[in-house]
């Protein structure tokens, strides 16, 4: 209890100190957040066009219906396969009709229906790559009835080498964002511990323990880390929220984010705190 | 009760500042600590409130050795002494009676206790009505008085006072000097660093340790000492380690 009024105190004495650390740690995670809003947003739309993700096997016309029919159980229990879809031929013409839209009439002279039926294979998400997709379609070209597989093999590469370098660029560009919010935070909070030394020798002289040093220290780095935290936590949101109103519509943080935002700034103001007392608790 | 047994001490990778000292100061005494500047009066007393530990030797304050102690008992021992420094070593941003309370704090004790103990100190140092005061709104004097009633709020064995009045003028300093022996006079010990020996002159009777060239020249009767007697045993000190 005396520990957290003695933090209180401390905090509003150093009132410049306590600012910087606050507003360092704050733009630190703010950057930080940023970073993650940027990754979430690209991985939204990498999700969005894997779901457009397809394997369409085209049928011989004169394919034995009940083969298809079997066919469809089996590639349907393929591991990764989400749902098998039999396209007849009346309904690909259908669609291939209204594909054309306008030039539709040209369908019209027409005298037997040269679309071929399709069996159109959905993945489950997390098995919409080149690897899982392939093997699929490999297992459906051996079918004998089966005309060509065609699931856009270029376009499913490009995406492939996108999610990489995605993954790749983020981990490194996070590690070393992370780095330079740790290194500048910390900073902060060992400029704070070292304005006030003198206050840490006073209270060893008069006989205080390395624990009620600490714990005062200690509890005053989360509060102004917290607080970081939420200033990290409101600019995210606002900025979110200026996207989603006046530029385009991203995907923001969910409450649980903005959370552990808050909490990281906690977590990063201890720490802190207790790298930075360290030195002066053990050189009296 | 502050006792040197054949103590020598220094600083990493120095030559040694203190070498073979011996003394023991009991309850309820006065002494004064002398010697030119540098000659190791300041580590002497680090010695005591064990921000610096022995080379060789043994240091005892109250129950505690400097053989024995861990580092997590020196808290303890500080609480046994009441040190005060020449800047005063006040907390600006606190009051008087947060600085002298501080003190008291740090040791957990009930809050009720805090503020009679801080209240009886500063009037015991003429300081009544400046509990809500800020240090830099007093004088030079008054704030090392507020060190002082710091220094004795939490009752401890001796005071060690390490040249209190270096930023005082003469009059001030004396007056410094008589609540100091006013302390004493209520049977706390008081060692007291000083190199203005004007502040021994009319005190023949009262004890002095003489510091020079790390070693312990003179210890007796201000009365009775000879400021040109060679040391006991001069030369330079052996290096550290």
């Amino acid at each position: 209890m005396r520990s957290l009024r003695e933090a209180l105190l401390g905090f509003g004495r150093a009132k410049t100190m306590s600012f910087f650390a606050i507003v360092s740690t704050g733009f630190s995670l703010l950057a930080l957040g940023m970073f993650a809003l940027a990754l979430l947003n690209l991985n939204t739309l990498i999700r969005y066009f894997e779901s457009k993700v397809e394997i369409v096997v085209y049928i011989r016309d004169n394919a034995d219906t009940g083969r298809v029919g079997m066919a469809v159980e089996d590639l349907g229990r393929v591991e990764g396969v989400d749902r098998v879809n039999f396209v007849s031929k009346e309904e690909a013409l259908e669609h291939f009709r209204r594909d054309l839209g306008a030039d539709s009439d040209l369908l019209q002279d027409l005298e037997s229906n040269p679309v071929p039926a399709s069996l159109n294979i959905t993945m489950k998400p997390g098995y919409r790559d080149t690897l899982h997709v392939q093997a699929v379609a490999a297992r459906a070209a051996e079918l004998s009835f089966v005309e060509e597989v065609d699931y856009g093999r270029e376009w499913l590469r490009r995406m492939d080498i996108f999610k990489h370098v995605v993954s790749v660029v983020g981990v490194i560009s996070g590690a070393l964002l992370s780095l330079v919010a740790l290194v500048l935070i910390s900073s902060a909070i060992k400029i704070a511990v070292f304005s006030r030394s003198r206050e840490i020798f006073i209270m060893k002289i008069v006989g205080a323990t390395n624990g009620y040093i600490r714990r005062a220290f200690l509890i005053e780095g989360v509060l102004k880390g917290t607080l970081g935290g939420a200033l990290a936590a409101g600019g995210i949101f606002a900025i979110t929220e200026l996207f989603n109103r006046k530029l385009i519509p991203i995907t923001g943080f969910t409450d649980r984010y903005y959370l552990y935002t808050v909490a990281a700034g906690a977590l990063l103001g201890l720490l802190g705190s207790w790298i930075s007392l360290g030195r002066y608790l053990r050189r009296i | 009760m502050i006792e040197f047994s054949n103590v020598s001490a220094g600083y990493a990778k120095g030559a040694r500042v203190l070498d073979g000292i011996n003394f023991h100061i009991d309850k309820g005494e006065f002494v004064f600590l002398t010697g030119p500047s540098g000659s190791g009066k300041s580590t002497l007393l680090k010695l005591i409130y064990h921000d610096l530990r022995p080379l060789l030797g043994e240091i005892r304050v109250a129950e505690y050795s400097s053989r024995r102690i861990s580092r997590r008992k020196i808290p303890y021992l500080r609480r046994k002494l009441g040190i005060v420094f020449q800047d005063f070593g006040l907390l600006e941003s606190r009051t008087v009676g947060e600085n002298v309370a501080f003190a008291l704090e740090v040791t957990g004790a009930p809050r009720s206790f805090i503020r009679r103990r801080v209240s009886e100190a500063l009037e015991q140092m003429g300081l009544g009505g400046k509990e809500c005061c800020y240090p830099l709104e007093l004088s030079g004097g008054e704030q090392q008085r507020v060190a002082i009633a710091r220094a004795l709020v939490g009752e401890p064995y001796a005071l060690i006072a390490d040249e209190p009045t270096g930023n005082l003028d003469p009059g001030i300093s004396r007056e410094i000097l008589m609540r100091l022996e006013d302390i004493n006079a209520m049977g706390m010990a008081v060692l007291l660093a000083t190199h203005d020996y004007s502040l021994l002159k009319d005190r023949d009777h009262v004890r002095r340790l003489y510091v020079s060239g790390g070693r312990l020249i003179y210890d007796g009767p201000t009365g009775s000492f000879a400021p040109e007697a060679p040391p006991a045993s001069g030369g330079n000190l052996p290096p550290v380690g």
